[in-house]
């Protein structure tokens, strides 16, 4: 679903990521841990296009993302590090508006709400203004418009960011529906733990280059942490 | 899709109070303007038919008297108001209000308004146009420079892109968006417009199909605001940032509105220049007494028509020609002071019209006057209007003279002095004006109109531009 071969990018002669090949199936759940830098928000941001990649190439669902970049979005669902949403429209109506412009401009109120439930905001914030919500509540919107885009690949960029602890469980939980639902999702994170727990395979970036993948199911949370450390000091 | 993108717009729009605070304002101004000029030309408009109709009685009970003193006499006829005019004034208050129709002259019209006016009141001389062409563009700008930027800087614009929402698509609904937010606030003060029109009537003849007019009127101002909205939302995502995009809009606006009138009237100016009213005024005496061109001067003209009227008739005495050459020589000298008046003030015209055809030009650089000129000429009053109407009273003067002289020389005799009663100053009919009609307004915008189109088009394409840049941008 997600591929990159040989996917680099330089600003200025500077390296942000070095010949990435990488593999997401449908199913899987591939997390990328590194320090701030490392290159998972370039990765990421290659397969979006926001960013033209310096060589090699970024295919989603067999697709170049250079050469189709609208058609290859309606395969992804994105949520960034911060989700930013309209703050004079409500949840429910942000939402509504994000959806349509995904394609599903068919979703009744009933259906709008169910996503934001479904994505742990409380029901009775969904018809107030995005201008009075904390950043968990943005957060949860953003994974309700992830959701609504029913897309076969999710793009996640420190997505739990700004939840607390029981919120981020419950986004692993979904996390783990969708992959059972034949989704391929690509996250960035810096939460060993959390990607111990729900990565079907674990990559270990650092200065643009991919050190090292991993099957979380083989190992403990210890070792886990033990060979990151080991990649990130030498 | 595009329906989604113009509701989400207008309901952030109304939501906000900062546009809710400033439509109301316009809102405010535009009924304010429209009930002053309602006021104002409805009392203008009594005062010249008043004023109109008393000369016409006076000219009637002038009692009895030689017809060419009754010529000098004469009488005064004053311009119609257009109830156009209740939206613009245009130039009405600078051309005069009215003229003198008497013997030999073709009077300049007097009695201009701007004379009666401070020079400070000059500034505070509110209009419906002065609201549509300054303060709704500047409530448009404050209303889209953010559209793009805004939503690149809050990261939104980012979000949406990720949904694979074609760029174009997007710009297209904001700025149909920002169009119906609009219209909210416009549509009602069109129809207000529209109300104040048929209160105050078709009364003044100033102009025909006044109906068609303020539809045409309508639509200009739509289109204008049609540039305005896709030139802001094309800032707004060429910008790199909301405020580059405000201070670059806030220039345009300064550069269009404000500054390019006053560069266009310098322009003109040195383009054509005018002669002054004293130089005009020496032209016109010269002419006529002196001749022009292959006409001698006029003793030479006086003393050819002798001779070649009593040759023409084999006598030898003025006073045994079968009619009176007094009326003759009279009537002559109007023909030919008819052909100064039609070469100068001929020429005078259109150096007027040439110096406003510069203005229209100017419209490709700034639209603003390109948009002053269509609603100037749709609501008649403009110097086009203007020119026409002092051209149909010049053409009643004439009728004055030529009903005058042909009596004189009818009725009475050389050398004796002759008396004409009522029934003679009955003979001439009442001046009436009819105004011309849109066609003949519009036929001559066709730069200003063009100009306009040339903004839309060029509007859409920096739209074009912007979102491509916009879209790698995020």
């Amino acid at each position: 679903m997600l591929k990159a071969e040989a996917l680099s990018k330089h600003y200025n002669g500077t390296p942000a990521l070095s010949d990435l090949d990488l593999e997401v199936n449908p199913g899987d759940i591939y997390c990328l841990l590194g320090a701030n830098g490392a290159g998972k928000s370039t990765t990421i941001r290659l397969f979006l296009n926001f960013i033209s990649a310096t060589s090699g190439r970024a295919l989603v669902n067999g697709m170049e993302v250079s050469a189709e970049p609208l058609e290859t979005k309606k395969y992804l669902a994105y949520i960034p590090e911060q989700v930013m949403l309209y703050p004079h429209l409500t949840g429910a109506e942000n939402l509504e508006y994000f959806a349509a412009l995904s394609g599903h401009d068919d979703y009744d109120r009933g259906r709008i709400e169910e996503f934001l439930t479904r994505s742990g905001l409380q029901k009775d914030a969904h018809h107030e203004r995005v201008g009075t919500y904390s950043k968990g509540m943005r957060q949860k919107v953003g994974i309700a418009v992830a959701l609504a885009k029913q897309a076969g690949a999710l793009l996640l960029d420190e997505p739990t960011s700004g939840l607390d602890p029981e919120a981020s469980n419950e986004f692993s939980l979904l996390l783990r529906q969708l992959r059972d639902d034949g989704v391929a999702i690509l996250m960035a994170t810096h939460d060993l733990f959390r990607a111990k727990e729900v990565g079907s395979r674990v990559g270990i970036m650092r200065r643009g280059v991919l050190r090292a993948e991993l099957d979380p199911a083989e190992l403990g949370h210890a070792d886990l942490e033990r060979i990151y450390l080991e990649h990130m000091h030498d | 899709m595009f329906g989604h993108i113009i509701r989400k717009e207008v309901i952030e729009t109304l939501r906000d109070g900062r546009f809710r605070w400033g439509a109301a304002l316009v809102g405010l101004l535009l009924v304010l303007s429209l009930a002053a000029g309602f006021a104002q030309r409805a009392e203008v408009e009594r005062a010249h038919a008043q004023a109109q109709s008393m000369s016409w009685s006076q000219w009637l009970d002038q009692g009895d008297k030689n017809p060419h003193s009754a010529a000098h006499y004469g009488i005064y006829v004053f311009r119609p108001v257009s109830s156009l005019s209740l939206v613009d004034r245009g130039v009405d208050s600078y051309v005069g209000a009215t003229t003198w129709l008497e013997a030999h002259y073709q009077n300049p019209f007097e009695h201009r308004a701007i004379q009666d006016t401070p020079a400070l009141a000059r500034f505070a001389d509110l209009t419906a146009a002065t609201t549509l062409q300054l303060l709704v563009p500047l409530l448009i700008l404050l209303l889209a420079f953010a559209t793009f930027s805004g939503e690149r800087e809050r990261g939104t614009l980012r979000q949406v892109l990720s949904l694979g929402v074609n760029p174009r698509t997007l710009a297209t609904g904001k700025a149909l968006g920002v169009g119906l937010a609009l219209a909210l606030l416009l549509i009602p003060a069109a129809a207000l417009g529209a109300l104040a029109l048929m209160a105050a009537g078709p009364g003044g003849e100033a102009v025909a199909d006044e109906g068609l007019r303020y539809l045409l009127l309508v639509l200009t101002y739509s289109a204008y605001f049609g540039v305005i909205v896709l030139l802001a939302v094309a800032v707004s995502a060429l910008a790199p940032s909301s405020r580059t995009a405000l201070a670059l809009l806030l220039c345009f606006w300064i550069v269009n509105g404000l500054l390019a009138p006053r560069v266009a009237s310098d322009v003109a100016r040195s383009q054509v220049e005018l002669p002054s009213s004293l130089e005009f005024q020496e032209t016109v005496q010269r002419d006529r007494s002196e001749g022009f061109g292959e006409f001698p001067s006029q003793q030479l003209r006086q003393e050819l028509l002798v001779d070649s009227v009593l040759a023409a008739h084999g006598v030898e005495e003025l006073a045994n020609l079968p009619f009176n050459f007094a009326g003759l020589s009279l009537q002559r000298s109007e023909e030919f002071g008819d052909l100064v008046f039609d070469r100068r003030f001929g020429d005078l015209a259109n150096q007027v019209e040439a110096q406003l055809e510069v203005h229209r030009r100017i419209g490709f650089l700034a639209p603003h006057l390109a948009v002053r000129s269509l609603s100037m000429s749709l609501t008649g009053t403009d110097p086009a209007h203007h020119q026409r109407y002092a051209e149909a009273a010049e053409e009643h003067r004439r009728l004055i003279q030529r009903i005058m002289n042909t009596d004189i020389m009818e009725n009475s005799r050389f050398g004796e002095s002759y008396i004409a009663g009522p029934e003679l100053w009955a003979e001439v009919p009442e001046f009436e004006y009819e105004g011309p009609e849109a066609s003949w307004a519009v036929a001559g915008q066709g730069t200003a109109i063009a100009a306009i189109l040339f903004w839309l088009l060029l509007g859409g394409l920096l739209v074009r531009v912007g979102t491509s840049v916009s879209a790698r941008r995020v």
